[in-house]
């Protein structure tokens, strides 16, 4: 047993392609991405070295800080608006019961299904100040309905509404889940000994989901760091940067304005952002409920 | 009999009472009820009214659309609109091209998280831990941060407008997903099935692919799913590596074509209801099983 299970060639063997793949896309494209970060390359011709200029350039780039700003507000948007209303909507489908409840949560996940590209031009129209949905709508209660959504002002709000409506069938999913797992026990004593639906949900259902909770909020912190596509297609990071988010930007910088080198610098950046925060987040989630284990011990 | 009369107006009262209190938890359930309902349709309407607002106008005429009202009732239902979709946004070879290599993904993303899964969590060697967190790492990565260096990289390598352009980092940035979830499931199983197998003399390929994998099923099932939806939809990367049509995936039928329409809405709004129709479909057939996956790869991931 020990034999065949320390055999190094069996074990060379099976980790090759894993390991291949790490190399060749994700860990030689880093490395190179680091070395064009401290060229002044274009695209094409040849690439001089330029040290850390485009560091410094980045650190004062107000363009790169409203990015990151855009996430953030991105990732308050998820959890303050996104969480609470996924998680009532699947605690009411959790009681709901027999039919109804598989095919709401059906209908619910069906957004994410379809393509970003289908949805980020589903929302365009939407916002169209000529015919969109929401101007009609707008007209439909007596107002003057000629507001254009996807003004410098108005931008980032309209690509957060349209982030937050995509990603809703996620987060209920995965509540709904987390609601699931709940033994049916808890509730029968909590009814039994007078509780009422409002009680039974801040006092049973949301301390036992925190697990669930931490979960979500970690990836929707990270998905919003990490948001692309839809900007991209919506409103391609304007008017005038105000709905850019940080990786749409390095793209730009280095296809549209021919800034590979500077591009490269950001996504550096970008990758040291996203490993931090991942971690930060994981630890503050891990540390408090240690120090709750272990003040239960003591 | 003084017994009797004065029993039966309280027996009576009683059953009143009860008969009362019956009714009025009847009514408040049933007031309940509706509003739990109401509130759902509500959400519901929010939610999926875009789609059928989507659907409608895919089948009006371009003229029809400049109205005041929510929805149009079309004079005479355009199918012509489906038909320019269908012929003009290569709608088949996309989607040929993006079940292909979202299904090539799929099976190389279970047998290589399978195989490195199996290494790392049941082999003896030194470094199997680092190689583990190594690969898993790659699940922090923002795709997007390695479009411009892989662009460069496949375009010196000759791999642009190739299926490896696409297939390579599909499965990349699926890989340690699918490794987490392989290595917890590997872990649960008793290795006593194991000792048995190599007992009986089997070779160590036998024991990863006619033993292990066959337990793996729901795993297997889930790595799949995610799989599949992380990599039916993108685009970015194809958008990138890809210019000539022979690779294109579904995504592309709608960015191509909001240019070649640009002002034909009515056409527009049919392709992009087009390309999202598969992914429906299968999604509702597989709508059970598509949930549980969904559920079990987030919450264990």
């Amino acid at each position: 047993m020990t034999k065949l299970y320390s055999n190094k060639k069996v074990i060379a063997l099976l980790i090759l392609p894993g390991i291949l793949l790490f190399v060749f896309a994700i860990l030689a494209p880093i490395c190179l991405s680091v070395y064009y970060g401290f060229t002044n390359y274009s695209g094409m011709g040849t690439a001089a070295w330029v040290g850390i200029k485009n560091y410094k350039e980045l650190f004062k780039d107000e363009v790169f800080w409203l990015a990151l700003r855009n996430s953030l507000l991105l990732a308050i948007g998820f959890i303050c608006i996104q969480h609470p209303l996924a998680m009532i909507v699947a605690a009411v489908l959790d009681k709901l019961g027999g039919r109804g409840e598989s095919f709401f949560r059906c209908v619910f996940f069906i957004p994410n299904v379809i393509s970003v590209a289908v949805i980020a031009y589903l929302w365009k129209f939407i916002y169209n100040p000529d015919f969109g949905l929401l101007n009609n709508i707008i007209k439909m209660f007596g107002g003057k309905g000629d507001t254009n959504w996807l003004s410098a002002q108005n931008a980032i709000w309209a690509v957060l509404v349209v982030l937050i409506w995509h990603g809703f069938g996620w987060g209920m999913l995965i509540y709904y889940t987390g609601i699931k797992n709940i033994d049916p026990e808890l509730y029968e004593a909590s009814e039994i000994d007078g509780a009422n639906k409002v009680q039974t949900f801040f006092r049973i259902t949301l301390p036992l989901m925190k697990p669930v909770i931490q979960v979500n909020v970690t990836m929707a912190i990270i998905s919003a760091l990490k948001q692309m596509e839809t900007v991209y297609l919506l409103t391609k990071g304007g008017p005038n940067n105000r709905s850019q988010f940080t990786a749409n930007y390095l793209y730009q910088q280095a296809f549209d304005a021919f800034r590979y080198g500077y591009g490269n610098a950001i996504g550096v950046v970008f990758i040291i952002i996203c490993l931090l925060v991942t971690v930060l987040v994981n630890w503050v989630f891990k540390d408090r409920d240690e120090v709750k284990l272990r003040r239960a011990k003591a | 009999m003084s017994d009797l009369l004065s029993a039966e107006p309280n027996a009576i009262d009683k059953k009143a009472q009860e008969e009362a209190r019956k009714k009025f938890k009847k009514t408040k359930k049933k007031t309940k009820w509706s509003k739990v309902v109401l509130w759902i349709v509500l959400s519901l309407v929010a939610v999926i009214f875009p789609l059928v607002w989507l659907l409608d106008f895919s089948l009006a005429s371009s003229n029809e659309l400049f109205t005041s009202g929510l929805l149009i009732i079309p004079e005479k239902i355009q199918w012509g609109n489906y038909q320019k979709a269908f012929v003009d946004g290569h709608f088949l070879l996309y989607l040929k091209n993006s079940v292909l290599i979202n299904g090539l993904a799929v099976i190389l993303v279970i047998l290589v998280s399978i195989m490195a899964g199996f290494a790392c969590k049941r082999m003896k060697w030194k470094l199997s831990g680092f190689v583990k967190t190594m690969l898993l790492m790659g699940m922090m990565i923002p795709i997007h941060a390695t479009l411009l260096p892989n662009y460069k990289i496949y375009s010196e390598l000759g791999l642009k407008d190739t299926i490896w352009a696409l297939l390579i980092p599909y499965v990349a940035f699926s890989l340690p997903q699918g490794m987490f979830l392989m290595t917890s499931f590997i872990e649960s199983i008793p290795i006593e099935v194991e000792e048995a197998a190599v007992m009986d003399g089997c070779g160590i390929f036998r024991i990863i692919f006619q033993i292990v994998t066959p337990m793996l099923k729901s795993s297997i099932a889930t790595v799949a799913i995610m799989t599949f939806l992380n990599n039916w939809n993108e685009f970015m990367m194809a958008s990138t590596y890809l210019s000539k049509p022979k690779w294109k995936t579904l995504p592309f039928s709608i960015l191509e074509f909001t240019g070649q329409y640009s002002s034909n809405y009515a056409v527009q709004f049919a392709v992009m209801a087009l390309t999202a129709a598969p992914a429906i479909i299968v999604y509702i057939i597989l709508n059970k099983h598509i949930t549980k996956g969904v559920a079990m790869g987030a919450v264990k991931g």
